[in-house]
């Protein structure tokens, strides 16, 4: 297990003591280095940020220090937020470094990260928490990541950050989840379903894998149900066209004219430019920064079509809801290594199972130890419509106890 | 063959709201380099844009003062392309959902009828910031001043219904007219608070169709935008005779040598839907009350004046073009002067005063108080016209009352009859020859004798007076 140099790219050493007694006192949370904390490095994981010091706190950093949580600094994150490469918030928990991690979550990064420790972890709904001071990638599908022991910590986060915020407009005029009385009483709903067609492709030992976390979820009390959701498959490629048209814009701000890494010798601004961005990017993230801009230049008809389709998988999700309180899907393929994946494909391959909800703008809960054999722990996630997220954590408060259960076993 | 031009105008406007599209920093531009600047327009990781309200405001304004339909949803999308003017390698434009549609604007046309150009439709838009190119040594150097980054721009878009370069100029002064008097823009084209571009192509007289056309560029004045339009005619006619094609491209009018030159290939990035800022959603009340705040707009506010002050046609429409000189006017006329010389006034005396000293008249501390004060001091004969165009100067200098300045500046007319007949006998016995003339039957000589009298009088002859004095002795 990594220790605590390797696992911090910034460790918090400031002697100021957190607010006394809020929600989250006592407890140590690990962010990311592109979570705006004033005075800290904050270079998203990129050479294109290189030397970037924010000037002010995110509205989530600011929440948390408010709520009484003591910062332990930035965890090591894949290249400006895009898949685990390189991550290591998950082991900030699991090494008992943290007792919180943060993280963006544009395709499932903190759910996957997660299964690999055998720990919770939750993406809140698209809009319930401000975007403020997040250097994101993907704003139309990354949403806050929280990733903890259990489910306790993960509300007390949702309850100190989600809420308006003057400083993001972008967050849509409703009225956010009451998260107030998550756990109070027993979950009136208790019919999960699975979308058939999100198992299509699933090895033998993950199918085995998968039904023994149904059958708890059954020893659970809740009854398991099948649905249908034909276009399942599609979630990816649409994630993959507008995911990368929005990093492709999202990174061109990256140009070492203001900041970060600037190339060091040039004949003009434009070679200036090129070779600056040239260096800058890792291979990975420069595949992905590709193929949006080949949408953008040269295919916008696909990213049409990619917005028309994202539209229809919204609904169907709706409809395939509509029956059932809470949907359930494996979290990961235990086929595929997210912290290894180094292409895009290998990347999309690790978060199959996940983006639906970035793409859908759903909340989703991943609880461990339900799916676990001997080549690790495959998870089951709970999802259910978006800003139903006090619903689905008291689902977890639940389902909390069962996997300690199986966890001991 | 003989062609008929089809022209379309791109005008970007400034608004002049109070501070940037997206952030608070003051909407100053010409400040020192880079110190109206902050997250959000130098777009720093994390910062988010915030529209602004005002200048929703100011550019709605705009879109109903040139009768457009402001559209129940608006959307702002990325037009993507890299250069170091554009801080996030996009400029956040509306491109797929335009703030309004389908506005128009009449002008008078050149058979003096009528014409109405439509305007296809306005959209808001951020401006870049500004790039100064520099040798350090013998290095060349690039500078960026992001003061002008985010600042409000809107973009009106006209159909191609413009004829010729006097169309063109006339659309661009009627559409000034209007911005200027919703307060929402200074339109300045000489300061860049108004940009033309200009699309242009040709077909033969009598058709319809729709060809190649060529964007022009770079005109500081509206002059230029007819000299280069009516340059690019030529151009063009020259090519087809010739039977070269026309190739789509943007050429930069030289305002030196008087020509369009070609410029660098037209780049036109991808429009891609942000994000980001929210979708802008009119509601009704909304706009109801945009729709109140709109002034009573120059075409309306010169029938008014016809039917209220019985100003003629074009009186009418002199004190109505700028909104500063009709509340002028109107608060002159309300102070009990004869409108029509308020009018005639302003127009010879006033406005060119004002042109000479290149201000408003709310920089100068001129009131409309004073000025009716000062044709009031006219009407009762104690001062001429020519004291009272000089008393009208010093009110633009300084705020002592007329009656004070006619005093001191010894300004009252020579209205005593023996000082006037001794300056008219003067002249009379030194100019014998065209005493004769004058009785010879030549009535012009009398305005030159005039002329003579009211220069010895040092201006301060009572015309009227003068003039009974010339006609007894000369009779």
């Amino acid at each position: 297990m990594k220790t605590a140099p390797d696992i911090f790219t910034y460790k918090n050493t400031s002697q100021q003591e957190p607010a006394k007694g809020g929600l989250l006192a006592g407890k140590r949370v690990a962010i990311q280095p592109n979570m705006c904390a004033r005075g800290w490095l904050t270079d998203a994981g990129s050479r294109a940020l290189e030397g970037f010091i924010a000037l002010e706190d995110a509205t989530v950093v600011a929440r948390l220090r408010g709520a009484g949580a003591q910062l332990a600094g930035s965890a090591r994150m894949g290249e400006l937020g895009f898949g685990l490469k390189g991550d290591t918030g998950a082991q900030a928990v699991a090494a008992g470094e943290a007792d919180i991690a943060l993280f963006t979550d544009t395709m499932g990064e903190a759910r996957v990260a997660a299964a690999a420790y055998g720990l919770f972890a939750f993406k809140a709904s698209f809009g319930v928490i401000s975007r403020f001071g997040l250097a994101g990638l993907v704003p139309s599908m990354e949403s806050w990541g929280v990733v903890a022991r259990g489910p306790e910590d993960i509300i007390a986060v949702m309850r100190a950050v989600a809420g308006k915020d003057g400083s993001d407009p972008s967050m849509p005029d409703e009225e956010p989840p009451d998260l107030s009385d998550i756990g109070s009483r027993p979950v009136k709903g208790r019919t999960a379903g699975v979308i058939k067609e999100c198992l299509d492709g699933l090895g033998v030992e993950e199918m085995r894998l998968f039904q023994a976390g149904l059958e708890r979820l059954e020893k659970a009390d809740l009854t398991v149900k099948e649905v249908s959701l034909k276009d399942f498959g599609l979630f990816r490629a649409v994630h993959n066209v507008i995911g990368s048209v929005e990093a492709s814009s999202s990174a061109g701000k990256y140009d070492g004219v203001r900041y970060g890494h600037r190339a060091a010798s040039a004949k003009n601004w434009n070679e200036m430019y090129l070779n600056t961005r040239g260096e800058s990017f890792g291979t990975l993230i420069k595949e992905y920064l590709f193929q949006g801009a080949y949408f953008q230049f040269e295919d916008y008809r696909a990213f049409e079509n990619a917005c028309r389709i994202r539209g229809r998988l919204v609904r169907g999700m709706a409809i395939a809801m509509e029956n059932i309180d809470v949907l359930v899907l494996p979290t990961r393929r235990l086929a595929h290594d997210a912290a290894g994946a180094s292409t895009v494909k290998e990347t999309y391959d690790a978060f199959s199972l996940t983006l639906y909800a970035n793409v859908a703008g759903q909340p989703s809960l991943h609880v461990p130890s339900f799916a676990r054999g001997p080549e690790g722990d495959m998870g089951i996630q709970l999802t259910v419509p978006r800003l139903a997220d006090a619903r689905l954590l008291s689902v977890g408060m639940e389902l909390s106890s069962t996997a300690q259960g199986a966890e001991r076993k | 063959m003989k062609y008929e031009a089809v022209i379309g105008l791109e005008i970007h406007v400034q608004l002049n709201a109070a501070t940037k599209l997206f952030c608070d920093c003051p909407n100053r531009p010409g400040d020192e380099p880079n110190r109206n600047t902050c997250p959000v327009c130098l777009w720093l990781p994390g910062a988010l844009p915030k529209l602004s309200r005002e200048a929703l405001e100011k550019a709605s304004l705009a879109c109903l003062a040139l009768n457009c339909t402001i559209q129940p949803e608006s959307a702002f999308d990325q037009k993507v392309y890299y250069y170091p003017d554009l801080p996030k390698g996009f400029q956040l434009s509306q491109h797929h959902k335009p703030l309004a549609r389908n506005g128009w604007i009449d002008i008078v046309g050149e058979d003096e009828k009528i014409k109405r150009l439509r305007i296809h439709h306005i959209h808001m838009e951020e401006d870049v910031a500004k790039l100064v190119h520099e040798m350090e040594g013998r290095t060349p150097i690039s500078l960026v001043d992001f003061n002008r980054a985010g600042t409000p721009l809107i973009e009106i878009v006209s159909e191609p219904d413009m004829r010729s370069p006097y169309d063109a100029m006339e659309y661009v002064k009627a559409l000034r007219t209007q911005l200027r008097y919703t307060g929402s823009a200074d339109c300045s084209m000489e300061q860049g608070t108004l940009r033309v571009d200009a699309n242009i192509s040709l077909r033969p007289f009598g058709t319809d169709e729709l060809n190649t056309k060529v964007e022009v560029k770079n005109m500081n004045s509206i002059r230029n935008v007819g000299d280069a339009i009516a340059y690019e005619i030529v151009r063009q006619s020259e090519c087809l005779d010739r039977g070269e094609p026309i190739v789509l491209h943007t050429r930069l009018w030289d305002p030196e040598k008087r020509v369009t030159m070609p410029m660098r290939g037209k780049f036109s990035g991808p429009c891609v839907p942000d994000p980001s800022v929210a979708m802008i959603v009119v509601t009704d009340d909304w706009l109801k009350d945009i729709r109140r705040r709109l002034p009573e707009m120059p075409g309306r506010k010169a029938e008014r004046f016809s039917k209220e002050y019985g100003l003629t046609h074009e009186e009418a429409s002199n004190m109505s073009q700028e909104r500063e000189i009709s509340e002028f006017f109107e608060e002159s006329a309300r102070q009990g002067i004869p409108p029509r010389k308020a009018a005639s006034w302003i127009t010879t005396h006033l406005v060119p005063a004002l042109r000479d000293r290149d201000v408003t008249i709310t920089e100068t501390p001129l009131t409309s108080g004073r000025f009716a004060r000062l044709l009031a001091i006219l009407e009762t004969g104690v001062i001429n016209a020519h004291a009272a165009k000089e008393v009208l100067l010093q009110l633009l200098a300084s705020d002592r009352s007329p009656d004070e300045i006619v005093e001191t500046g010894k300004y009252r007319q020579v209205s005593d009859n023996s000082e006037l007949e001794a300056i008219v006998d003067k002249i009379l016995a030194d100019h014998p020859s065209d005493v004769d003339d004058f009785r010879g039957g030549n009535a012009k000589v009398m305005g030159f004798l005039m002329g003579l009298a009211m220069k010895a009088s040092g201006g301060k002859a009572n015309p009227r007076l003068l003039k009974e004095i010339f006609t007894k002795r000369l009779g």
